[in-house]
């Protein structure tokens, strides 16, 4: 008997969709594995309904549960594990050849020309935690939503947002067309 | 302050999240540090390009329904219900649907090059319009007057988007906003049909893989129709200027505002 405040739940639950599945196509790389990542995560969030905190963030705990169900379901299911990851990426410093005013500006005109599906190429080449924490930047999650969201420090989503947009930048300034 | 310190704050400092001493050292270094003046807007740019211009991927409505289903109270909520063998008849038709899915990447794979670069034309029509419909401030210029809407584009882009068209009662004109069109800025003009949002992409024309077959006249232009993810599209060019109409109205609509806006 599910329990009476998952009702309460359900239509800003359901107004999560398009977001929720949107995460998981970038997680899984296709429409099939998104979709049933996206039915497991609201599985488990009705089954588990009662543990929700009213008033805090709603999005931000579907958002974990649709996470934690890829980890422990799909990654390893499909023997996909992500190679490195984040915390494997050296620290990204300023020499002289990072801020040279030359190579900013090739980067930036570069970036301009970008097209959408080579942004989509560049995410997918990217760790999951980093595509991860890319996505939920880009869905307004605030820096404490994304900390809930990923399971680790304040501290560490902004070290790893800032990671990430330098892995991603270096991808798309490198990409041949 | 120096540029590593400024380079750690810029993401913070360009979301207005840093405290206002260390704000007003990094815009004072900012202002004097050539370098980081130029990785500030390459920061920028990289978050303006994620922001307009990342595939989205939204939740098919088929998916929609079922999770609807599921959800106790949810609006159509329903005990889940034991799925059903498909009825006997269904059975042919499933397996020529399946035949065909299967055909359909080879059928991709055997497209020309040129017919290809028109399918991403398609393909970026349909992703411009979802994340102007995402996205928070869809409309830059909210308002039904041509009048107020081209004028408000002088200096942001470096073309003219003219339209020969102010909008009707059929098709209400919205407002507009400074979109892209595959790897160029484009004018988005955003009509309404009844409860229907239609985005008009104009954009230069030059560059782009036009398709050269499979048009049909219409008005004083010929015009290419296709559809992706539920979506129609139609694709055209004058002079220097191309012209995009996507929605999810039905493509007869669409065709009747594409013959108002070249008449």
């Amino acid at each position: 008997m599910p329990d009476p405040a998952v009702g309460d739940l359900g239509p800003e639950a359901l107004a999560y969709a398009d977001a929720l599945h949107n995460l998981a196509r970038y997680l899984t790389g296709n429409d099939t594995d998104a979709e049933d990542l996206v039915q497991e995560t609201y599985s488990r969030a009705l089954g588990s309904a009662g543990q929700f905190t009213p008033g805090t963030n709603l999005k931000a705990w579907l958002f974990r549960i649709l996470r934690n169900t890829f980890i422990s379901q799909y990654r390893r299911q499909r023997g996909n594990p992500t190679v490195g990851g984040l915390d494997t990426v050296a620290p990204i410093g300023y020499g002289p050849a990072d801020v040279g005013r030359a190579k900013d500006e090739v980067e930036l005109d570069r970036l301009r020309k970008v097209m959408a599906e080579e942004i989509e190429r560049a995410l997918m080449m990217l760790a999951e935690d980093a595509r991860t924490v890319i996505l939920l930047d880009l869905e307004g999650l605030t820096e404490v939503e994304v900390a809930h969201v990923l399971g680790c420090a304040v501290g560490t989503v902004k070290s790893r947002l800032f990671r990430a947009r330098a892995a991603l930048r270096a991808l798309l300034k490198d990409w041949k067309r | 302050m120096d540029c590593h310190d400024v380079r750690d704050h810029l993401l913070d400092f360009q979301r207005g999240q840093l405290g206002g001493d260390v704000a007003t050292e990094v815009r004072r270094h900012i202002d004097g540090c050539v370098e980081c003046a130029q990785a500030d807007l390459v920061e920028r740019e990289l978050t303006l390009l994620l922001e307009r211009r990342t595939p989205q991927y939204p939740a098919p409505i088929g998916l929609k329904r079922r999770l609807m289903a599921r959800w106790p109270s949810a609006p159509g909520a329903g005990a889940p219900t034991a799925r059903r063998p498909w009825p006997r008849v269904l059975v042919p038709a499933a397996l020529a649907a399946a035949v065909l899915l299967l055909l359909v990447p080879v059928t991709f794979q055997l497209l020309s090059p040129h017919s290809q670069a028109t399918a991403v034309m398609v393909s970026e029509a349909v992703n411009d319009h979802v994340r102007l419909l995402q996205s928070q401030h869809p409309l830059e210029v909210e308002s039904s007057g041509i009048h107020q809407v081209i004028p408000w584009f002088t200096g942001k882009l470096d073309f003219a988007p003219g339209i020969r068209f102010a909008g009707d009662d059929e098709f209400p004109l919205r407002g507009g906003a400074v979109g892209y069109f595959v790897d160029r800025k484009a004018a988005a003009f955003v009509f309404g049909r009844r409860l229907h949002t239609i985005s008009l992409f104009v954009f230069k024309a030059e560059g782009l893989s036009w398709p050269t077959s499979g048009l049909e006249h219409l008005g004083r232009e010929e015009i290419y129709q296709s559809s992706a993810r539920g979506f129609n599209v139609l694709l055209w060019r004058e002079g220097e200027l191309g012209y995009v109409l996507v929605s999810d109205v039905n493509a007869q609509d669409l065709k009747l505002l594409a013959a108002k806006l070249s008449p």
